[in-house]
Formats: structure tokens, C-alpha cells, sequence
């Protein structure tokens, strides 16, 4: 068991292009840890340079008290699922699950029962025998995850794990996964694109964009204080609002309604400011009587979440959108309240930080 | 209206039968996938079939023919050429300077291409995968011109670089007046045409090892394997077909080649008369067609021999 920790790491590609640019970041000892970013911010980038797979331009990598920078990927102990898995097609799960201790020149009596016993914690029993090409996406993706964990790893590397299964087994892989790793305590760092994934899943997550660090923090950090825009945008399964505000009389005013400052921005606001301010649709609340300190517009358009309703609402020139329950569904074109709780709305300056804690 | 409805019937009916002859037509029953039929594809292939038997069937028939005779270049037997029987065959046969001339072909074709090309192919093709692409282009393409050099050109450089007297190879290596190609003969030919044909087996190994999956290199990387491991668990399970296919062709290649004639013409004394060389001197030089013919007649057995194994392991693979 080990931490990570990179220090101003840089991987330049040759041609110029940094898929990671400066990074520096800490993942606990035991954590289970997501890379989350549009495609091409560089997580895969990130984890193959920790792997050692790609060389470090710059800056240092620790995996517990070792510098492993300038060590072959082979000595980092570490253990990494490939998004194609990566199973030799030749060998039998068996082979390839102990394949690591293969290298380690252990016997092949003893390697085969450690394989046997990392297959049946994975639900593999009496598959042991049969070459990939016979097993189903699932199943292949479980000895993928056998042959990382015979290896005694010091740390998981996971590159996009969950997605090449399809839209039921991954939410079935999910809930696995994390039981897998939980049970194991083994340091964990998955790439996803998907910010559903690493909510439901990581520990900690780290939001990248063009091979920098936006954030890091626990899904909970991530998904109500949002560090800038980006994040506030990426991070949610509906979009923030995110609407053109102007400070006024200590209260912001947007869309030609004025509602009271954000908690977090109070103090540190000028007269006239002009800012973004942002809610979620999750945290805004639809009345159809009239309320004070509200939005005042019209349903638009409603989309159904299966629980819950999507309403957008027309506020002057701009859309809100609010999530309401399912019995909540007023008729299109009603007029409708919105309130915000100032403890769950934010500001953004003009550079798209957030304003205050 | 009801003249209508027939004739569209009709039409229909037409169609119908059509489409069921097509249909006919296409079963794999016959194995007709292009709907030919038998007549117009075989006026196709007729022309391809001619040719064969004329240049390919024919002479060997011939030469069948002559091995049984003591026809010779010139003298009495040219004009009246006698039937021997089998007599050409079992002279071959125990005939030490064939037997000498067949080891010095197995030797060739082993040092050569299973062994030199083969084994510096791979080399070379794993090397490059390694390097910059600048650094593979310029490799790949003096390689490929020892292969796409005429051979009387390539031999030509190759007397010059061996020469006795101020050759390029006893310049460098201060190797005094080494006359390598009378001195060592079948090591210079074998390295000669190790150097010729190293270009196919690059390029056939250069595109296997593209398709070997890059992934599975790397996870075995990070299992802690080395270079050696890697090939032995990743690579050679990828390109073993190609390792047949490139050992068939290049043995077959070696086995047939004349080109080291060129450079030794078989000598000194018998020391580098591979087949090809044996049977020239023995038909031409010295005028023994007959004999020759039932020599030539004996490495195309030992061709389609090899030719035989090669397709038997290929469908085995396949099934
Ligand atoms: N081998 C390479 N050579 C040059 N540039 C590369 C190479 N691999 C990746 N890049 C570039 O580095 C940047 C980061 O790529 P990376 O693969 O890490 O993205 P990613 O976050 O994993 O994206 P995705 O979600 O699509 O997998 C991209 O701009 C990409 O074009
Ligand atoms: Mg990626």
C-alpha cells in the first residue's frame, strides 16, 4: 500500500504538445481516486507517465517513499487495466491471471492455485480454462482485474475500466469495483470521462483540462463547490445554471431579478461587480405561489428524468432550469416561482473562479 | 383490367423464376460465387492454363524425359540421344559430388535464410520498432536496396568489397591479402545472400510486429517482463504465422537461387556448388544434359516437398 505523489510533473509528447502540464497532486495511501476530464486533457496521459509506461519530461513522481521517475514500469509495482483489457489471447484465464508471478518465476503449481483463488473472488470458477476470445466483455474485463490484483500491486491503474461494457453491466462493474476495492484497501487511480462514474465511485477526484489540474476534491467538494466554470459545467448530470449577474445594493442581480448574495461570496463582492452566478437545477426550488426572492417565468420545457422533471423556465432573456419531483410537474406555459437557497448558489468572477470558500 | 392482372401475374411468375435460378446460380453447392457458370469461367482461366502448360508443364515433362536419356550437349548422343532408364538417377544418387552438392545446399539454405535472414530480419524489423522514424527510414532503406540492386550489380560490389588484392574488406580490417572467396567460400555466399535477402524478412516481420497489439506489450511490461520475455509471451504468439510463411518462402527462394554463381561459379573445387550450380556446370559447362535434367528433376521433387508441408501446416492452422 502506498501514496502517489507527482510534483510539477510534465509529459511532453514529441511535436510539442503537453499532455500533462505541471501537475502536482497527492493520492492518499488506500484511496480510490478518479482522473475526470473532457477527452484529450491528458488522463491517460497521466497514468501511463505514473505507470512509466510514457517518460517524464519533468518533475518527479513518488509511489510511497520511492522515487520511482526513472524506474521501468516493471519495478514501480504497480498494476494497470487497459480499456481493451490487454489479455493475452493465446494463454487461458488461468495463464493469464497468474502471468505476473510468471515473471516473478514462481512454480507453476503455486501460481496456478493463486490464480484459482484470485478467480474464484472474482466469480470466475470454471472459466479458468478458457482463452479470452470465449469469455464475454465482463468476464473479460474481471480477469483483466485478476491478473492486476495476483500482482500485489502497491497501486491500481485504471484506464477507462467500465467502458467498453454496456450501459446495465457498468453500473453492475461500478458497485463490483468498488467493493473490490474497498475490500482490498489498494490505492486506486481510474481515468473516466464519465463524471457520473466518478462520483458514484472515487474517494477523491481530480478534474483536468488541457493537462492542468481544476480541482481536486471528494465527489460531495466537486459537485456543490465547483472551483471555476469548467468544473461547474463538466461535473453533474444536468448542467449548472450558470447565468450573466451584475452585484447590486449587496444583492445580485440576475436576469432583471435581484436575489441575495450567495453565502460564500458575502464580504467579498464590489458594488457593480459583474459576475456569473450559478445554481444547480438540483438545488433550486419551484413554487406556484408567489415567493419572495424568486425567479418569476414560464415552464417552457419539460424533460423527464424517470423520479424527477427537468423544467426549463424562461426568466426574462435567460433559461433556468430546476429539477422538481414527479407529482411536482406543473402544465406547460404556467407560471412558476423558483427559489434559491443562498447557501447553494455561487459567484464566479470574471476569469470563471469561484468567489470566496 | 384483367388482362393487366395476368400480364403482371405473368411478370411476376417471371421474376420469380428468375430470382430462384439466380438463386440457384449462387448456392455454394457448386461453389459458384460470382455466377459465371462452369462454361464462361473456365473460357476465363483457359488462357492462364495454356500458359502454365506450355512454359511450366511442358519443360517439365521434358526434362522428365531427357533424365532418362544420355542426351548430351554435343558429340554422338546429342543427335542420337539413347534411353537409359533410370540410370541417370541412380548415379546422382551415389554420385558424391551430388551428395556433397546437396549438403552444401542444406548448409546454404540454413546459414542463409533460416538462420541469417530470418533471424537478421527480425532483428532488424524489432529493432526499428524502437527507434526514430527518421533513424527507420534510413535503415529500411539500405536494406531494401541490397534486395532491389540488380544481381549482377550486387554481385560485382560484392567482388569488389572481397577482393584479394586492395578488396574493401581487407582495406578496412587490415586483413592483408585474404582472398575470401577462395578461401571461404560458402561462409562469403552465405553471407552474401543473407545480405540480399534480409530485406523480405525485415519488411515481412516490420508489418507483423505493427499488428501486435500494443497494449499487451505494455501490460507485460508492467508485469515485470523483460525483452526476452516479451517476445517469448507476446510477440512470437502474434507472428507465428508470419514465421511460417517467411521460413517456406525464403527457404524455397534460397534453395533455388543461382545468383552465388556468380561469385564463386561453384569453385574453388566443388566447395561452393550448391544445386542450381551443380546442375549448370553439370548440364552446360560439361554438357550433361541428360544427367543434369534427372538432377533438376530431383530438386523439383524436393521443392514440392517443401511446398507440400508448408500447405499442410497453413490448413491445419486454419481448422
Ligand atoms: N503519442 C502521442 N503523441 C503526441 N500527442 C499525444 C500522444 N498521445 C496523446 N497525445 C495528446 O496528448 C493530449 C492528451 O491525450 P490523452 O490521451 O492523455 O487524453 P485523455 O484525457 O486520455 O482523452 P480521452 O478521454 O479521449 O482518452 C491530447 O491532446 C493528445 O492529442
Ligand atoms: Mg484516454
Amino acid at each position: 500500500m502506498a501514496s502517489i505523489v507527482t510534483t510539477s510533473l510534465v509529459k511532453e509528447y514529441p511535436g510539442g504538445v503537453r499532455g500533462v502540464n505541471g501537475l502536482s497532486l497527492t493520492v492518499n495511501d488506500g484511496e480510490f481516486f478518479a482522473l475526470l476530464g473532457p477527452s484529450g486533457c491528458g488522463k491517460t496521459t497521466l497514468l501511463r507517465t505514473i505507470a512509466g509506461l510514457e517518460k517524464t519530461t519533468s518533475g518527479r513522481i513518488n509511489i510511497g517513499d520511492r522515487d520511482v521517475t526513472d524506474l521501468e514500469p516493471g519495478k514501480r509495482k504497480i498494476a494497470m487495466v487497459f480499456q481493451d483489457y490487454a489479455l493475452f489471447p493465446h494463454m487461458s484465464v488461468a495463464d493469464n491471471i497468474s502471468y505476473p508471478l510468471k515473471i516473478q518465476k514462481m512454480r507453476k503449481t503455486d501460481r496456478l492455485e493463486e490464480a484459482e483463488k484470485v478467480g474464484d473472488g472474482l466469480s470466475l470458477q470454471g472459466l479458468m480454462e478458457r482463452r479470452p476470445g470465449q469469455l464475454s466483455g465482463g468476464q473479460q474485463q474481471r480477469v483483466a482485474l485478476g491478473r492486476a490484483i495476483a500482482s500485489r500491486p502497491e497501486v491500481f491503474l485504471f484506464d477507462e475500466p467500465l467502458s467498453n461494457l454496456d450501459a446495465r453491466l457498468r453500473l453492475e462493474a461500478r458497485t463490483f469495483l468498488k467493493k473490490l476495492q474497498i475490500d482490498l484497501g489498494i490505492t486506486t487511480v481510474f481515468v473516466t470521462h464519465d463524471q457520473a462514474e466518478a462520483l458514484a465511485l472515487a474517494d477523491r477526484i481530480a478534474i483536468m483540462k488541457a493537462g492542468t489540474l481544476q480541482q481536486l476534491g471528494s465527489p460531495r467538494e466537486v459537485f456543490q463547490r465547483p472551483a471555476n466554470i469548467f468544473v461547474a459545467s463538466f461535473v453533474g448530470s444536468t448542467p449548472m445554471n450558470l447565468l450573466p449577474a451584475t452585484v447590486q445594493d449587496g444583492r445580485v442581480l440576475v436576469s432583471g431579478t435581484s436575489l441575495p448574495l450567495p453565502a460564500s461570496a458575502e464580504g467579498l463582492v464590489a458594488e457593480g461587480q459583474s459576475v456569473t452566478w450559478g445554481a444547480r437545477p438540483e438545488y433550486l426550488h419551484m413554487s406556484t405561489t408567489e415567493t419572495a426572492d424568486a425567479f418569476l417565468g414560464g415552464v417552457t420545457i419539460s424533460e423527464n428524468l424517470g423520479a424527477s422533471v427537468l423544467l426549463s423556465i424562461s426568466v426574462g432573456e435567460s433559461n433556468v432550469r430546476v429539477v422538481v419531483g414527479e407529482d411536482q410537474e406543473p402544465s406547460m406555459g404556467t407560471s412558476v416561482w423558483v427559489k434559491v437557497e443562498p447557501r447553494r448558489s455561487l459567484l464566479f468572477d470574471s476569469d470563471g473562479d469561484r468567489i470566496g470558500k | 383490367m384483367s388482362e393487366i392482372d395476368a400480364d403482371a401475374a405473368a411478370s411476376q411468375k417471371l421474376r420469380k423464376s428468375e430470382r430462384v435460378k439466380r438463386k440457384g446460380n449462387r448456392t455454394s453447392e457448386d461453389g459458384d460465387s460470382a455466377g459465371l457458370g462452369k462454361g464462361r469461367a473456365a473460357a476465363f482461366v483457359a488462357p492462364a492454363m495454356l500458359l502454365i502448360a506450355i512454359f511450366l508443364v511442358f519443360p517439365a515433362l521434358w526434362t522428365l524425359y531427357l533424365g532418362l536419356t544420355n542426351y548430351r550437349l554435343t558429340g554422338f548422343a546429342a543427335t542420337h540421344p539413347r534411353f537409359v532408364g533410370i540410370d541417370n538417377y541412380v548415379n546422382a544418387l551415389t554420385d558424391s559430388r551430388f551428395l556433397n552438392s546437396l549438403g552444401l545446399t542444406l548448409l546454404f539454405v540454413l546459414g542463409s535464410a533460416v538462420i541469417g535472414q530470418s533471424v537478421l530480419g527480425f532483428a532488424i524489423a524489432w529493432m526499428m520498432t524502437r527507434v526514430r522514424k527518421g533513424v527507420k527510414s534510413v535503415v529500411e532503406f539500405f536494406v531494401l536496396l541490397a534486395w532491389i540492386v540488380p544481381s549482377s550489380v550486387s554481385t560485382f560490389l560484392w567482388l569488389a568489397l572481397l577482393d584479394r588484392n586492395n578488396g574493401t574488406l581487407n582495406t578496412l580490417f587490415g586483413t592483408g591479402t585474404t582472398a575470401w572467396l577462395l578461401q571461404f567460400p560458402m561462409q562469403s555466399i552465405i553471407v552474401f545472400n543473407t545480405w540480399v535477402g534480409t530485406a523480405f524478412s525485415m519488411l515481412l516481420f516490420s508489418s507483423a510486429l505493427g499488428a501486435v497489439p500494443p497494449t499487451q506489450l505494455e501490460s507485460s511490461k508492467i508485469a515485470g517482463a523483460g525483452a526476452w520475455a516479451q517476445l517469448r509471451d507476446v510477440i512470437f504468439p502474434h507472428i507465428r504465422s508470419h514465421v511460417l510463411t517467411n521460413t517456406i518462402l525464403i527457404t524455397l527462394w534460397t534453395f533455388n537461387t543461382f545468383t552465388p554463381y556468380l561469385l564463386t561459379a561453384g569453385g574453388p573445387d566443388h566447395r561452393s556448388e550448391i544445386l542450381p550450380v551443380y546442375i549448370y556446370r553439370l548440364a552446360l559447362s560439361e554438357g550433361s544434359l541428360g544427367q543434369g535434367s534427372a538432377v533438376s528433376l530431383i530438386m523439383i521433387l524436393i521443392n514440392l516437398v517443401i511446398a507440400l508441408v508448408y500447405l499442410r501446416i497453413l490448413r491445419e492452422k486454419k481448422s
